[in-house]
């Protein structure tokens, strides 16, 4: 293993318990820089309330999430994101009423535009300029060009999902989370956004951490599976060694399965 | 028989179902399988009336009752268990049958929810919401039997839960289906619910993949479907 | 001790009935997912009934008694339940709207057909006293406390006990769930709005003869009871109850401290409002999960091409700089007009591009009124000088209304700032400290521009310049940040923006043109004076703004000129009377419209943004991340779902996930 403990995002010990019941107990993990990391588990399993604690709307109750060698357990959604945490949002939390190209841009914008009430007021020019070129490159990445002047509300499930990519591949992020992106969308609009989702790893060489309920795009595109059951992790592997283990099986099929 | 038919029906601009036809005869367990976000809850969701179908039809024993509201189809024997725990937090156990029962006398709504669980009746005074998991999907779990309904439909009701629980609820469940109501089974436990089906269905984005009995499919093809090994 | 035990009772005899109407808001509230902001002008509807059933029709009073506060709620309580059902899945805003319209109209409407004067109310209990414990008790004081008490009591043990109130605590808990039980959800939240009626009509029979017969004071005297509801945290009822009971006491004791001291004597009536503002600062989101989940305003094509709006600008500058030479006598209002298009061009830029409803905003005008007052007559400043600064102060005030803006949003925003603006308006307006001993400052026009033709173009320029400003802000990163902001707040926080510098901001530069709004308003009136700035007035702007956002940033033109150019064309006065109902009504029906535009489930679930709940359903979640969901919302954008409980007497206990 090359991959050092600086490298991409690390949780540990991971502990989120909501009123006495435990739904994440004790997870450890890595998702470094490079590669797709893919988090998968039944309906329940605690993968959605991990990932909230890594992209920072939850806290943990205990276990720390490390970020490129920083601790950002205690920092909230913004500060992630200014150190290189992006995520998108299995309800595509998109800017309804933006175009899809503003909505591109802000996910560099925002970042640029920080909590500084000025840079929050006003573009400086060499902004303009990165902002526009970065538009650009993702419109012509996830073949939204055509669509660039509509309403990112008036659009289809498959491209609202393009357009959620769009502004946290636009914001430069060295760290992807993505939330479920294949709900809502049907199997050639699936392969399409796992094959965009694979360029960017290879151009950009940033890391991608992918929760996913779809198994033929986890299969496909992730080099690394975490297996979660019962907020536990209950195999780790490839993708060829988690389609033979009898454990996730009997996880997803039920134990008489097996 | 629950029948519906061509159902096409999503959420605003997201289409979810395409043409689902699900016939659930009475007296019979149907059990409804499908990956995660195949639009399983959401056939039930149409099914019980919480959601109205963009177009298609739902008849309940020859009725056409499409786009009645869901405490109609209620009064008429249809008791859809949803996802999560179906209890009002709250309320006390004892205030939560009383919702059950609709207007019914509350003390024999009680009795018989305590004797479908007997663990209920030590908690009737508490707060549903403090229950364990496990209790308060009895709690929910103890309308299908309080209200006698001819059709339930039951959304993972063994999600998250230990697997002692999930014995108890399936034993409850085939008593159900042995008193005559008929069952529709939506579940993570597919093998669990296939020992009970006499028919299954298969989702997969929101088209019906497949219906037969449960002999006519194979471990292979659900595994397909599951985990997408298909590659 | 006994000094004060006179006002103890005094206290506890409006407290009670505060806490009464608290009540009936809370249940409605709780049931339905709609705050009603016209639930103090069902109060004052019900008293006028009273009033003209007795008075001016003849009839014995326990039968007027009968009509007004038991038969005339429940065909209030029918409408209200359509149109609470009408606005599921609206946006907070609209929520907010729809209410606030239905409230002028009401109001509008008692004082366009009885006048705005006060009128005697007819005395119907027995007004001897009796002694207390050495205190004189009016025997009508006690009756009323006594009937609030009881209703308060009985509604508490119905609520507790009988089978409907079980099923209105399991609306609160889950109208999905109640309906798959059989049960009606829309039936059980009629009885709620039935109830929530009736209490409002009692407590405003029961409190008209105490004030008088007022309509806008009714209406805002039972608007007390929202500071009563934000004692038990609009959730529980006891505790809603014993907050109308202290604010009573609080008020009370407040007049004995104020007794002979000008500058306090706006204090007593600001208590209530006091108390609503502190405790929505010091509860803050994690108790107080909005209703309405957000949702941005449904997508529609722009209404004109960039060019045509140019163009449509350029037409309007060119009329408008013609407006001198043809509106002869008129001018004034013209001049009145420009000064309202600042105001509604600042409002617009808070409410309809950063998606956030503030109702103090005619307070921010007062304080640029006041100010622009102080600097130019009294320290005598240059003009140009004055009406800058009197924007700059202007800025601070806006940055405490934006605190609410960081810690709480929709709904709780809206009341925070409501009562801010009260609390403003009672306790400085009279004062002396804002517009001195008589209530009016004087204020001047600019050297060789003080004609009305010279002024009016000044104004004119100020006019297009607030325009301008607010359009390029719209154009700048920040306009795209508020837009961003106004449709997913969480999402924007998550890319890196810190939301609540961005808050706060366009709280500022709002306030700044509108402190300078109230400048040039006392410049053309050539006085200052918070007569026209109450928190009434903010409710009517932001109605009226509301009305015509079908014209999009046309908006405030056309507010500016419908609210004062359009009644002095008016040939008579019935039809200015009754512009505010108009205007209430318009704004109800453009929150309907809006919220009938968008997706919704069969039943139609107030309590949560129908359309987001669609969303998260595609991927089958669990309630355990629903429940995330609401953390999230808490943790970084306020985009939480509701909490959603009701609560009588019990702590809240966190449910199982598992």
């Amino acid at each position: 293993m090359t991959s050092s403990e600086h490298d991409g995002l690390r949780v540990d010990g991971l502990t989120i318990a909501f009123g006495g019941n435990t739904a994440v107990d004790g997870l450890s993990f890595a998702a470094p820089r490079g590669r797709i990391t893919g988090l998968i588990g039944p309906n329940g399993a605690g993968k959605t309330t991990t990932f909230n604690a890594c992209s920072g709307l939850l806290r943990p109750s205990a276990g720390s999430v490390r970020l490129f060698g920083t601790d950002i357990t205690g920092r909230g959604p913004a500060a992630r994101a200014q150190h290189g945490l992006g995520r998108t949002f299995q309800r595509m939390d998109l800017f309804d009423s933006l175009t899809v190209e503003q909505n591109i841009a802000l996910g560099l914008e925002a970042r640029l535009a920080r909590s500084n009430p000025l840079k929050q007021l006003r573009c400086p020019r060499r902004d303009r300029t990165s902002v526009r070129a970065a538009t650009e490159a993702v419109l012509e990445l996830c073949d939204l060009g055509p669509h660039r002047g509509d309403p990112a509300g008036s659009l289809s499930t498959g491209q609202r999902r393009l357009v959620d990519l769009g502004r946290v591949l636009a914001g430069g992020f060295d760290m992807l989370l993505l939330d479920e992106p294949s709900s809502g969308l049907d199997s050639a609009e699936t392969r399409r956004f796992g094959r965009i989702v694979t360029r960017v790893v290879a151009d950009s060489g940033c890391g991608v951490l992918l929760v996913e309920h779809d198994m033929s795009l986890v299969m496909s595109i992730c080099e690394h599976l975490y297996v979660l059951d019962f907020g536990k992790m209950i195999f780790e592997g490839d993708p060829a060694d988690v389609r033979a283990s009898d454990a996730v099986r009997a996880a997803y099929l039920g134990s008489e399965a097996a | 028989m629950l029948r519906l038919h061509d159902i096409t029906a999503g959420y605003g601009d997201t289409t979810v179902l395409r043409d689902v036809s699900l016939p659930v005869p009475r007296r019979s367990v149907v059990a409804l399988l499908g990956a995660n976000g195949a639009g399983k809850t959401t056939t039930l969701r149409v099914a019980s009336g919480l959601l109205a179908p963009g177009s298609g039809t739902l008849h309940l024993d020859g009725t056409d009752l499409t786009g009645r509201r869901p405490h109609v189809l209620a009064r008429r024997g249809v008791c859809h268990v949803p996802e999560g725990r179906g209890i009002f937090p709250n309320l006390s156990v004892r205030d939560n049958i009383a919702v059950h029962a609709a207007g019914a006398d509350t003390g024999e709504a009680v009795d018989r929810a305590v004797s479908a669980f007997p663990v209920l009746g030590e908690k009737l005074g508490q707060q549903a919401g403090a229950l364990s998991g496990g209790q308060q999907q009895m709690l929910a779990l103890s309308r299908a039997y309080v209200t006698e309904p001819s059709y339930v439909l039951l959304d993972e009701v063994s999600m998250g839960l230990a697997p002692v629980v999930v014995d108890e609820i399936f034993e409850f469940l085939g008593r159900l289906a042995e008193q005559g109501c008929a069952l529709v089974l939506v579940e993570q436990y597919v093998a669990k619910a296939l020992e009970l089906a006499d028919y299954v269905f298969l989702l997969a984005r929101g088209r019906l993949e497949f219906a037969g009995e449960p002999g006519e499919l194979d471990a292979a093809q659900l595994m397909e479907k599951y985990m997408g090994t298909h590659t | 001790m006994n000094d004060l035990l006179p006002f103890l009772v005094v206290g506890v005899t409006t407290g009670s009935i505060y806490g009464l109407a608290a009540m009936g808001l809370v249940l409605t509230y709780k049931t339905s997912g709609i705050f009603n902001f016209a639930h103090g002008a069902i109060a004052a509807l019900a008293a006028y009934a009273f009033y003209d059933l007795t008075t001016l029709r003849g009839l014995p009073w326990p039968v007027a008694l009968l009509l007004a506060a038991v038969v005339l709620p429940p065909v209030l309580a029918v409408s209200l339940e359509r149109m609470a059902r009408g606005l599921a899945g609206a946006s907070v805003t609209m929520k907010i709207v729809a209410t606030v319209g239905l409230q002028l109209a009401i109001t509008g409407a008692l004082m366009a057909h009885y006048g705005a004067a006060g009128l005697p109310f007819p005395t119907f209990l027995p007004v001897d006293t009796v002694t207390v414990s050495g205190v004189h008790v009016g025997i009508d004081q006690l009756i009323s406390a006594s009937v609030a008490a009881a209703g308060a009591a009985a509604f508490f043990l119905f609520f507790r006990l009988s089978s409907l109130g079980v099923r209105m605590r399991a609306v609160v808990d889950d109208p999905d769930l109640l309906e798959l039980t059989g049960t009606s959800a829309f039936a059980v939240r009629s009885w709620a709005w039935l109830i929530g009626s009736w209490f409002a009509a009692i407590s405003g029979i029961l409190l008209a003869p105490q004030i008088g017969l007022d309509a806008l004071l009714l209406t805002l005297l039972v608007v007390q009871a929202y500071g009563a509801a934000a004692v038990g945290m609009f959730a529980s009822l006891p505790l809603t109850y014993a907050g109308g009971l202290l604010i009573g006491v609080l008020a009370a004791f407040a007049t004995t401290i104020a007794a002979g001291s000008q500058a306090l004597a706006g204090l007593p009536p600001a208590v209530p409002f006091l108390v609503l503002f502190v405790v929505l600062l010091v509860a803050g989101r994690s108790r107080l999960a909005d209703a309405g989940t957000h949702r941005p305003a449904p997508v529609s094509a722009p209404l004109l091409t960039p060019r045509a709006t140019r163009g449509f600008a350029v037409a309007a500058t060119v009329l408008a700089a013609a407006v001198p030479l043809l509106a002869g006598p008129r001018l004034p209002v013209y001049a009145n007009a420009l000064v309202f298009l600042l105001i509604f061009t600042s409002l617009y830029l808070l409410v309809r591009i950063s998606g956030q409803v503030s109702l103090a905003h005619a307070a921010l005008v007062a304080v640029g009124s006041a100010t622009f007052s102080h600097l130019a007559v009294g320290a005598g400043l240059p003009w140009l000088l004055a009406v800058l600064l009197a924007g700059a102060a202007a800025v601070p005030v806006g940055a405490v209304v934006a605190i609410p803006a960081i810690r709480l949003s929709g709904l709780f925003l809206a009341l925070a700032t409501f009562g801010f603006g009260l609390l403003l308006e009672r306790l400085l307006y009279r004062s002396g400290v804002m517009f001195g001993a008589t209530g009016t400052l004087p204020a001047a026009r600019p050297e060789h521009f003080s004609s009305d033709t010279a002024f009016y173009y000044v104004l004119l320029a100020f006019a297009a310049g607030g325009m301008v400003l607010v359009a390029a802000v719209t154009r700048s990163r920040l306009g795209r940040l508020l837009r961003a902001m106004a449709d997913s707040p969480t999402s924007l926080a998550t890319l890196g923006a810190g939301i609540n510098v961005t808050r706060v901001t366009v709280f500022c530069v709002s306030a700044f043109i509108a402190g300078i709004a109230g400048a040039l308003h006392a410049s053309v009136s050539q006085s200052a004076t918070g007569t026209p700035f109450t928190a009434y007035a903010s409710l009517t702007w932001l109605a009226v703004l509301v009305l015509f956002s079908v014209a999009r940033s046309a908006a405030p033109v056309l507010a500016a000129l419908f609210l004062t150019v359009a009644p002095a064309y008016s040939s008579s006065d019935t039809a200015v009377d009754w512009m505010p109902v108009l205007f209430g009504l318009g704004a109800m029906l453009v929150a309907l419209h809006e919220a009938s535009a968008r997706p919704r489930t069969t039943t139609g679930d107030g309590t949560a943004g129908a359309s987001s709940r669609a969303r998260e359903r595609i991927g089958a979640p669990s309630a355990a991340r629903e429940r995330l969901q609401a953390a999230a919302g808490r943790a970084g954008g306020r985009a939480g779902p509701d909490t959603g409980r009701l609560r009588v007497g019990r702590p809240r206990q966190q449910g199982d996930t598992r």
